[in-house]
């Protein structure tokens, strides 16, 4: 492709993906996942560096578009901006909204810039090591990815351990790995070559939001006439630095470990850039460190949390694995090869994070009134658009009516898990690692002539497995004594 | 005793009864290794069982968190609602069949906003009429991916 084409088409899709991303975001109700799931449809028909890069910036957009609402209103559109609501609201109170807005502004900025530069520098590195990877390394990665997940992701390891199950379970229909038999197919040549994993998350993060809010009251947004966004001045920028630098590190950290996600890394830096604060007594009464902290962290682990996608092919929460599900589309495989196959995706994917961080100050600042009249839309109105976006959508994977109908069962089978309790990410996670740890398990018996003792030959992969029953062990001996201390409480 | 959790647990029983009956169908091929394509099936039917029983057993021993222990509850339907709207999106799918994607997405969207609260009105269908339209032009035209075609449009 022509060097100008290239740029022109990757500085498009970032714009594109980073104003989406905003609107999607700053509509309480629609995670990051969500607006990426809902962008996807539109990325079929796109260059395969543009959907990645679409895709990619929409995550960055969404976090900034989370804080808008949750500064203006108290309500996070994204569970990561849940913290900045502390100050951030306090601040509006204070008729302090446009200085709020644009300290949110400048640290998602701080951060997606330290994210990106951490992607760039420990991605590759990390991709070469799977290069020494064996089908019992792949195995042993997929086990503890799935390990980790299980174990972070919800209250209860049992019910994370069963939502993992049944996502596996997902992942057997279609055709075996090995010897090419159809399996829970029930004749349906539309199911031979599997559920597409995507069809999974546009059910349960897109329909089962939709069906869990259905006939709740909407949100009304309605400030002054006055507000804008206010970049913060020099020395407001060197008073939150501090705030923003644990931020940047406590964000690297839950970026890389699958399942902590934004919202853990938003509240412990919270909590951390108080203890750090020279003015710790202001925290929670409209401190401007109290906004930077989150807003700084949930941006990092909006690049940050690529690193294990694309170096392994782990997604470690749900909006890398809707990226998963859309380098997959274009048949691109996370992992080594990614950069030596497809480098022109990953030097996108770094130009156009690059590109969406510098323009996001310009668009986040213009672009808050389409906000605001965006989610002051009557709510039947947005449910009925927003649905009408899933089944066009997904009909556009295999241009198959029965994708329509998969959506549908996932979007029943979310709405019961979230009301028993299940969490959903293990269940994403089992179908998207299902084929990678069964066909990986069974080549690696076959290499071996069934001898499992192969499992063992491998360091890397015993590494992994050891791992992988720690995580467990430890997530247990947490559960055990939290509910020791809640039995002595209730007692 | 924590009834929700039991009930759960019960269903998940059921569907790994369901799962490992349909995997018993499964044919053997020629080219099966020693595992086979019922072997993993049956590894994961195992643990959905020792699972939902493990889950069962807490369930009879720990108590029920008080009720508004979860503030989302108050703000999220109840499951007939729920429930109601997925039948909204499963009506689309003969409707698409039959009536073709434009038509059946206008009453998709009528169909839903009437269902979330929103009283019918001239302006109604004109939203839902302009909404069609635009996913129409939006998928048909702009992003050239097909739509479903109805047998009578």
């Amino acid at each position: 492709m022509d060097q100008i084409a290239y740029f022109l088409t990757v500085f498009a899709a970032s714009v594109g993906g980073l104003v989406w991303g905003i609107l999607g975001g700053s509509m309480p109700g629609l995670s990051p996942s969500i607006a990426m799931a809902l962008l996807l449809p539109f990325t079929y028909a796109l260059p395969p560096v543009a959907a990645i890069v679409m895709l990619a910036t929409c995550y960055i957009g969404a976090e900034y578009g989370g804080s808008i609402p949750a500064i203006l209103i108290r309500t996070p559109g994204t569970n990561a901006a849940a913290a900045t609501v502390l100050d951030g609201y306090e601040m509006n109170r204070q008729g302090r909204a446009s200085e709020a807005l644009g300290i949110s502004l400048w640290s998602g900025v701080v951060g997606s810039l330290f994210g990106l530069a951490m992607l760039v520098l420990l991605t590759e590195p990390l991709a070469q090591i799977a290069l020494a990877f064996r089908y019992m390394t792949y195995f042993g990665l997929g086990l503890l990815g799935l390990s980790v997940i299980v174990s972070l992701s919800g209250k209860s390891l049992l019910k994370g351990a069963a939502a993992a199950v049944i996502g596996l379970m997902i992942a057997t229909i279609g055709s075996d790995p090995i010897s090419g038999v159809s399996r829970f197919t029930f004749g349906s040549p539309d199911l031979l070559e599997g559920v597409a994993p995507l069809l999974i998350m546009m059910g349960i993060f897109a329909l089962t939001e939709l069906m869990t809010r259905s006939g709740t009251p909407g949100i009304i947004m309605a400030p002054g006439a006055s507000i804008r966004v206010r970049l913060p001045k020099l020395a407001m920028m060197k008073k939150i630095a501090r705030a923003q630098g644990i931020g940047c590190a406590i964000g690297t950290f839950e970026g890389l470990t699958p399942g902590a996600g934004g919202s853990v890394a938003a509240f412990l830096t919270y909590n951390e850039a108080r203890r750090w604060s020279k003015e710790p007594e202001k925290f929670g009464k409209g401190s401007e460190e109290g906004v930077a902290a989150p807003e700084t962290a949930n941006n990092v682990v909006a690049s940050t949390a690529l690193i294990p996608l694309l170096s392994f092919g782990i997604p470690g929460s749900n909006s890398a694995a809707v990226l998963l599900g859309g380098l997959l589309i274009h048949g691109l495989l996370p992992g080594p090869r990614l950069f030596e196959e497809d480098a022109e995706i990953v030097t996108g994917l770094y130009l156009g994070s690059f590109i969406a961080t510098i323009v996001q100050i310009v668009i986040g600042t213009i672009i808050l009134p389409v906000c605001i009249w965006l989610v002051n839309r009557p709510r039947p109105y947005l449910a009925a658009f927003i649905y009408a976006l899933v089944v066009s959508g997904v009909y556009t994977v295999h241009l198959s009516i029965v994708d329509v109908g998969i959506v549908m069962g996932a979007g029943l089978l979310g709405y019961f898990m979230r009301y028993f309790g299940f969490p959903m990410l293990p269940l994403v996670l089992g179908v998207v690692l299902g084929g990678l740890i069964e066909a990986n398990y069974r080549r690696s018996l076959l290499l071996s002539g069934g001898d499992y003792a192969i499992f063992l030959e491998d360091p890397i992969a015993i590494g992994f497995f050891i791992l992988a029953i720690l995580v467990v062990m430890g997530s247990l001996v947490s559960e055990w004594r939290k509910r020791i201390k809640e039995r002595k409480e209730s007692t | 005793m924590n009834r929700k959790d039991l009930v759960a647990a019960a269903i998940l029983l059921v569907i790994a009864g369901a799962y490992f009956l349909v995997a018993q169908r499964i044919p053997s091929s020629t080219l099966d290794d020693g595992v086979g394509p019922r072997g993993f099936p049956l590894v994961l039917t195992v643990a959905l069982v020792a699972l939902a029983a493990a889950i069962a057993v807490r369930a009879t021993v720990t108590v029920p968190a008080p009720r508004g222990a979860d503030e989302n509850k108050e703000t999220e339907a109840r499951w007939p609602r729920a429930l109601g709207l997925l039948v909204l999106g499963a009506l689309y799918i003969p409707a698409a069949i039959v009536l073709g994607y434009p038509l059946a997405l206008f009453l998709l969207l009528v169909a839903v906003a009437l269902y979330e609260g929103k009283r019918f009105s001239w302006r109604m269908a004109a939203v839902a009429s302009g909404g069609a339209a635009f996913f129409y032009v939006l998928f048909e035209v702009v992003l050239s991916v097909r739509q479903p075609e109805g047998l009578l449009f």
